[in-house]
């Protein structure tokens, strides 16, 4: 019973393992631009060897950065159906898109050939390596590093007026609160059941019913937030926070060597997943 | 000496729209003297955190002035110096930490007044050292307790250099082992030269100080020392506040024993007292 009002004990947002290997102490912003860069390199790479790497590399980053591989399967767990439902649509309605290869099944409008397995395979495994890079990245970088690096990665974008500084404050301030808000959730939740309001006996399939119950939840949420953030605007004021002021700041990263290194390292294993023509 | 913060007969109304206005400062003027501890006190609505607000900019009155260091808060290009010597922390410590890492909240106030980066780094250690959160920095806020995240506050506003401190009911969301914690703080900080301003339901809390100022219906209607302050009970009474539970106790044992001093407002004093009192009746 206990469990349904516990948000803010499943909540995986910064969650930070720190583990202090040397993943962890990478300049954050090559991590995210590497992280990046090698999704999309991932996204554009269609073979079971490319995928085989690339799957390996996560892995690889797991044991490197000390973090337990169970953290990734925690995040790959709750995708598993949406990626088994992924998989059988692709295999049933887009063999005709990809029909090259051996014909194993043509029945009616489903064609399964090499070409789709190997479609169906590969986005499955694809969708497992993302959630591994992404896992390792938010697990060994901290929110603050990360919205750091947003900033950095952006800073560019001030030439032409864009608000980079205001970006990476509100992402700072919503990443700040979201487990207040998850406390504040369970607190009310606890109090409409206290009251007889009913959370969670409908099975997940009963969407509406689902929804219909977060609503004594979510508009008092939104009281709760709209003065809370009265309250933080005259704690910012007070501190000299001027909206579009020029501000100086508290942590600064250092690239060193090793950092372009692996900067290096990464962008090469990049090209060649997009660009090298592997075999099978 | 040239007081810190001056009012001089100030008038503020809240606009709920067009044609409503509720009055709430009436004609208020004193006088901050640097190094002082001056406690607010005043029942619910009486216009403390109005008052309070006054004291740095964040509202500036519909008639009179309120000056800061001899600078007046109705002019905007003051807005910056008078906010970095008058701080303000406020009652939920929830709502005023900004960053998602306890260091870089302190830090954040400096970041806005451009502070360089080897000063803000000396300037963010030696505010969590008076605070005594030195050992958290690296934590998220929510992994605090009430008590360390509002002397996280407190070191935001620290690290900032103020000269005076205002706090708007800054223990009033702690249980007694938190707000020790921050009283303990403000003592020190006063007795480091800083200004401290502190509006609080707390009777005992008020007892520290070295002065109070009561507010009835947005007007000032006693200013003195505690010990002044707290001989008038039926006053306080009618102004629907109480006396230290201290001087509760002092009075009621004075009905017993009438040698028994009812002018205590302090747990020390009053040990002292008990002490004093029960070696006499055992000779
Ligand atoms: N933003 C606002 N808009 C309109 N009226 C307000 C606003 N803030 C406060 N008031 C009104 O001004 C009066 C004084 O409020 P204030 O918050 O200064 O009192 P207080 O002495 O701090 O009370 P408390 O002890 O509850 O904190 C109250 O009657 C309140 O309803
Ligand atoms: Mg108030």
């Amino acid at each position: 019973m206990s469990s349904e009002f516990e948000i803010s004990r499943s909540i995986t947002i910064g969650q930070y393992v720190p583990t202090d290997s040397y993943i962890h102490r990478l300049d954050p912003r090559v991590k995210l631009l590497l992280f990046v860069v090698i999704v999309v390199a991932i996204a554009f790479n269609t073979s079971y060897i490319g995928n085989a790497i690339g799957l390996f590399l996560s892995l690889y980053l797991f044991w490197a950065s000390k973090i337990p591989i169970s953290y990734g399967l925690s995040g790959v767990k709750p995708a598993i159906p949406f990626i088994i439902i992924l998989a059988l649509l692709q295999l049933l309605f887009q063999g005709q898109l990809f029909s090259g290869g051996k014909v194993y099944v043509d029945y009616g409008f489903i064609l399964i050939t090499s070409e789709s397995i190997r479609l169906v395979v590969v986005s499955a495994v694809r969708f497992i390596e993302i959630i591994f890079l992404s896992s390792v990245l938010t697990l060994s970088t901290s929110t603050t590093q990360l919205t750091h690096s947003i900033q950095s990665l952006l800073s560019p974008l001030k030439k032409i007026n864009f608000p980079v500084h205001e970006i990476s404050l509100i992402t700072t301030i919503s990443i700040r609160f979201v487990p207040t808000f998850a406390i504040e959730m369970e607190k009310m939740m606890k109090a409409q059941a206290s009251r007889g309001a009913d959370f969670g006996t409908g099975g997940w399939w009963r969407i509406i019913q689902r929804t219909k119950e977060t609503f004594p939840i979510i508009i008092p949420l939104f009281n709760i937030a709209l003065s809370r953030a009265e309250d933080l605007i005259l704690a910012m004021e007070s501190r000299c926070y001027t909206p579009g002021g020029n501000r100086s700041s508290y942590s600064v990263y250092k690239t060193l060597a090793k950092d372009y290194l692996v900067l290096l390292v990464g962008l090469l294993f990049a090209y060649l997943l997009i660009f090298y023509p592997f075999p099978f | 000496m040239e007081p810190i913060i001056r009012l001089e007969n100030v008038s503020f109304s809240y606009k709920i729209n067009e044609k409503t206005k509720v009055s709430v400062l009436k004609n208020i003027s004193f006088s901050i003297i640097p190094g002082e501890y001056v406690a607010i006190i005043g029942h619910n609505g009486s216009g403390k955190s109005t008052l309070s607000k006054h004291l740095n900019g964040i509202l500036t009155p519909d008639n009179g002035d309120v000056w800061v260091h001899g600078n007046n808060t109705k002019d905007t290009n003051n807005k910056r110096s008078i906010r970095q010597t008058v701080g303000t922390v406020f009652q939920h410590p929830d709502n005023q930490i900004v960053a998602t890492i306890v260091e870089e909240d302190v830090a954040f106030g400096l970041e806005n007044i451009e502070v360089p980066r080897e000063e803000m780094k000396k300037r963010v250690d030696e505010a969590l050292n008076v605070v005594k959160m030195s050992q958290f920095r690296h934590r998220p806020p929510h992994h605090l307790s009430g008590g360390q995240k509002q002397r996280v506050a407190i070191a935001g506003v620290l690290a900032m250099h103020p000269d005076c401190i205002v706090f708007d009911e800054a223990t009033s969301m702690l249980d007694s082992f938190g707000r020790k914690e921050v009283l303990q703080v403000m003592r020190k900080m006063n007795n480091m030269g800083m200004t401290i301003i502190t509006v609080t339901h707390h009777m005992s809390e008020a007892a520290e100080a070295d002065r109070i100022i009561v507010i009835e219906d947005g007007q000032i209607v006693m200013d003195a020392p505690p010990r002044e302050i707290f001989k008038h009970k039926q006053e306080l009474k009618n102004l629907q506040l109480e006396v230290p539970s201290v001087s509760q106790m002092a009075e009621g044992i004075h009905q017993q024993f009438p040698d028994f001093s009812t002018e205590l407002i302090q747990e020390d004093e009053f040990i002292d007292e008990v002490m004093k009192f029960s070696k006499v009746e055992v000779i």
